[in-house]
């Protein structure tokens, strides 16, 4: 276990280089830079673009530029005067400087993460707790009319765009007054008490969460009833009702432990889309998040960000799939890494 | 923490987790005292604003066009949230008064203007202290300038405060009194040396080190917005990124109203920062905010609620944005030796006849009918109606007259053949491409109306949405396009044209950044351009650019279709409202009042 461990973590290093070769390559490929909008205003003077061209490397190739980044974020660096390498000990990531918002990247990051970890978790949350229940069910009374309206719901679900679904969801706040219209605090929310606060997130976190979730649902629904279909049929669940084991037991104990492997492959994937899972929503209900915030960085060309929040991806990738294989080996007494 | 979370662990631990990141969010600080604090010392030299007495207490509820990049005071006017939200914090030497477009005193109380028109003498406001209690002097001015014209600080302030590239001469006389020199004469002078001034206690240690262009980020309003003082009628209290920001009223403000009550009344100032339109909108039409901007396309529904939630919605006019359509009259060519233009081509658009029988051509009273519902206006210059002080109503107008048009173009040679398409006199078939944005939706329509006008002429128009970057690129680098079409947002002095207008410019859309003029009518707007740069007569200024107005309007390098009318909202409890003639119409936040301190 510690062999895939190392080994896994060994290669996301190659991995992230590659991707953020890819990345760099890419935004270079987009015509314009983060100068471009600027250009458009009429009184903005010629000269200052060169310089800030120039002050922010814009006048390079792009190789240079993504040389110039990463002597910026690894962790070490040539010392000229000792003839050696010099490591850096910093415990905040560096992700190298945004041009639009002349800061850190980090700064940013930290500053949107919360709120989007939050609504990723209580989505994830809330789609597979209700999902795998529904999907057992569905499974156990197969061709029942429950089974029939959670197929036509599911389907349903799946087909509706969650941008959709996320305007929907603030016209119904706004008729019914019950919910806050996009955002994730109140107007007020810097006046009120802790407990207050608490209670106004959730407030605001219910819409997004049921918006972002209903589509997880129904997939997740899906792939559960079908695994659950496949195990029912097995001959050990033949032979251990031969045996008389109770019916309960063997759905619950055997059927689903097997059933259950390829949903957490899923859950594996599904963490990795924490950081960028609610893009879509954010942008609609107005929701301070990460997605956001590589949707505008995007738009104005802010290479940086979107190179940190492409790392960020690939690194939760690889952590998820690490961490889905070790719980399917503690699920699954079959499955070893040796 | 999230490593458990995906675990699917129906455990407690999830429930634990997701509290401790409920409380690492919720749990920045104590709650903010929402009491207003006692004011200061008023200054000697007080400001009593002429405005009716009204009643402290309140909290307006605003909108902000958008994330603001950074508060910063050296790059905030790079983009208008940042620069909005500077202005409720900094104030400069003097002030822009939108309503009476003219310049005030702001924190120099009064200046001379020497003889020789090149020196000012700015007596600073006695007492005037920043938000900390910390007094302002000339030093505070001093160093803004001394930062501004720092070569480690590029910043697009420094060629406005700037003449023929020779940066203003900055002397302090006393702690109350600076002497500006310029190298030339200088028109705008007083409009643009009312930059916010920054304060020196605050900002120096960053200066003398080199990191002062990372100072006030957006970042350090978060973590630390007590360290961002001002001397404006706002004070940061909370920066929630990408949120709302809010403010409270400075208690060392340097104005008070004739009662001598301190000003600002309101309370607080807390402003949603928009990301998505319709959030905003919406909950602006349910009551949940004071103010909003209103797209054109939303007005009708925003205004069915307005009975409901005593706010109203306001017909402003005309806006400062224009729209036009533009030839490519470059006549150089690429490094590979091929002509921008075809030279057949170069031909027509360089023939002001052609241009003035496109014009002719137009319907705009039909764009405003069909594409904007009635609620635009046409435009025949490069100056929009609403900018009364510099707009010049006398101009050249193309009402649309096909009839015109064709006479016009026999005049320059062109004919038609039997199934009515234009041919130039060499027997070149008459058509040519638009490019434009694709991302601006009343622009393509504008572009779909004219290529329909323009095939009433017997001339074939291909309309060509591009990604907005690649038509920059096109009509800034490569210049491989035959027509454009886009819309510029004036600024109220003609001199923020300047790189529009004159040839050499950047945005002289037409042929930019031209040697020597190419025609002689461009050579005479070059003339007006820096003529009146170099006066500090208001009507001699205005007399040139009069004058250029009528040549733009007589040549076409750029035909002006429509501007689109502005909509705003505001509840009805506000009073002392003194709305421009152009931008928002809430811009004194130091002078309004609620008459009911609450909403809904």
């Amino acid at each position: 276990m510690r062999a895939l461990i190392a080994k896994r973590l060994l290669i996301l290093i190659p991995m992230l280089l590659a991707v953020s070769l890819m990345v760099s390559l890419l935004m270079s490929l987009a015509p314009g830079d983060p100068v471009t909008q600027l250009e458009m205003m009429p009184d903005v003077d010629e000269a200052y673009l060169q310089e800030l061209r120039e002050d922010f490397g814009l006048d390079k190739p792009w190789y240079v530029q993504y040389v110039r980044w990463l002597s910026q974020v690894v962790p070490f660096s040539y010392d000229a005067e000792a003839d050696g390498i010099l490591a850096r000990i910093d415990f905040k990531p560096n992700f190298g400087f945004s041009y639009h918002y002349r800061t850190e990247v980090w700064d940013l990051i930290v500053q949107r993460l919360p709120a989007t970890v939050l609504l990723s978790i209580t989505s994830l949350l809330f789609a597979w707790l209700i999902a795998i229940p529904l999907g057992v069910l569905a499974a156990i009374y197969k061709d029942s009319i429950f089974d029939r309206i959670s197929q036509l719901l599911a389907y349903a679900a799946l087909s509706i765009p969650e941008f959709f679904l996320a305007l929907l969801a603030l016209v119904f706040a706004a008729n019914t007054g019950w919910f806050p219209i996009g955002g994730f605090t109140s107007a007020e929310y810097d006046f009120l008490s802790t407990p207050a606060k608490i209670l106004d997130i959730a407030h605001h976190l219910l819409l997004p969460t049921i918006v972002l979730g209903i589509g997880g649902i129904a997939s997740i629904m899906r792939i559960m009833r079908a695994n659950f279909l496949d195990n029912i049929r097995a001959e050990y669940v033949i032979t251990a009702r031969a045996k008389g084991v109770p019916e309960g037991r063997i759905m619950f104990h055997h059927v689903f432990r097997n059933a259950v492997n390829p949903l957490i492959t899923a859950a594996g994937f599904a963490f990795s889309s924490i950081l960028s899972g609610a893009l879509l929503v954010e942008i609609v209900m107005n929701y301070p998040g990460i997605g956001q915030l590589v949707y505008e960085a995007l738009l104005q060309q802010d290479a940086f960000v979107v190179q940190a929040a492409v790392l960020m991806s690939v690194i939760m990738l690889m952590i998820g799939n690490l961490l889905a294989d070790i719980v399917l080996a503690l699920n699954d007494p079959r499955i070893r890494y040796d | 923490m999230f490593e458990r979370m995906s675990v699917r662990s129906q455990s407690g631990i999830t429930l634990v987790a997701l509290l401790a990141l409920f409380a690492l969010l919720s749990g920045c600080g104590e709650p903010v005292d929402a009491t207003r604090p006692p004011p200061g010392p008023l200054p000697e030299d007080v400001d009593v604003a002429e405005i009716a007495p009204g009643r402290q207490g309140g909290v307006f509820f605003g909108t902000l066009a958008g994330m603001p990049r950074t508060l910063n005071p050296l790059q905030s006017s790079e983009d208008a949230p940042s620069a909005t939200a500077v202005s409720r914090l900094l104030l400069g030497l003097t002030r822009f008064d939108p309503t009476r477009e003219e310049v005030l005193p702001a924190l120099a109380e009064r200046w001379e203007i020497g003889e020789d028109e090149k020196t000012f003498t700015f007596h600073l406001r006695r007492g005037v202290r920043w938000s900390d209690g910390r007094p302002f002097t000339a030093d505070d001015v001093l160093f803004t300038f001394e930062a501004i014209y720092d070569e480690r600080y590029p910043n697009r302030r420094k060629s406005e405060l700037s003449v023929d590239g020779q940066p203003f001469d900055v002397e302090k006389i006393d702690d109350h009194t600076v002497r500006f020199r310029t190298a030339g004469i200088y028109a705008p002078f007083l409009l643009y040396i009312g930059i916010p001034i920054m304060p020196r206690h605050k900002l120096y240690d960053a200066y003398a080190d080199g990191s002062l262009m990372r100072a006030w980020s957006v970042r350090d309003a978060q973590v630390a917005p007590e360290s961002i003082v001002g001397t404006g009628p706002l004070v940061l209290e909370r920066f929630r990124p990408a949120e709302r920001i809010v403010y409270r009223a400075n208690p060392h403000y340097y104005r008070v109203d004739p009662e001598g009550t301190r000003l600002p009344y309101i309370d607080r100032l807390i402003e949603r920062i928009v990301q998505s339109q319709q959030a905003t909108t919406l909950a602006f039409a349910h009551g949940q905010s004071d103010y909003e901007g209103i797209e054109v396309r939303n007005v009708n529904w925003v205004k069915r609620n307005a009975p409901r939630y005593d706010y109203s919605v306001y017909d402003r006019g005309p806006s400062q944005a224009t729209g036009f359509i533009w030839f490519n009259q470059n006549t150089g060519s690429s490094p590979r030796g091929t002509p921008y233009v075809a030279p057949h081509k170069l031909e027509w658009f360089r023939d002001s006849r052609f241009r003035q029988a496109v014009s002719y051509g137009i319907d705009r009273q039909g764009i405003v009918e069909g594409v904007l519902l009635g609620r635009g206006q046409p435009l025949w210059g490069p100056i929009s109606p609403v900018n009364r002080s510099w707009y010049n109503p006398d101009v050249q107008r193309y009402p649309y007259d096909p009839g015109r048009a064709r006479e016009l173009l026999r005049e320059a040679g062109f004919t038609w053949d039997a199934a009515g398409r234009l041919h130039d006199r060499h027997g070149n078939r008459v058509a040519f491409t638009l490019a434009t944005n694709e991302d601006n939706d009343i622009r393509q329509a504008v572009g779909l109306v004219f290529v329909d006008n323009m095939k009433q002429l017997g001339i074939d128009v291909r309309l060509q949405p591009l990604d907005f970057n690649t038509f920059v690129a096109k009509i800034m680098n490569s210049f491989d396009y035959e027509a454009g079409l886009l819309g510029l947002t004036g600024s109220w002095d003609p001199h923020g044209g300047w790189s529009v207008y004159h040839s050499s410019g950047r945005l002289h859309m037409w042929f930019p950044n031209q040697e020597t003029p190419s025609t002689d009518w461009e050579a005479r707007v070059d003339e007006l351009m820096e003529a009146q740069l170099r006066t500090l007569d208001l009507e001699e200024r205005r007399r040139y650019v009069f004058e250029m107005q009528e040549i733009l309007a007589r040549e076409v390098p750029m035909i002006y279709t429509v501007t689109v009318n502005s909509y705003e909202g505001l509840q009805n409890r506000w009073r002392n409202l003194d709305p421009p003639q152009m931008g928002s119409m809430v811009w004194n936040y130091d002078e309004i009042w609620a008459d009911t301190l609450f909403l809904r």
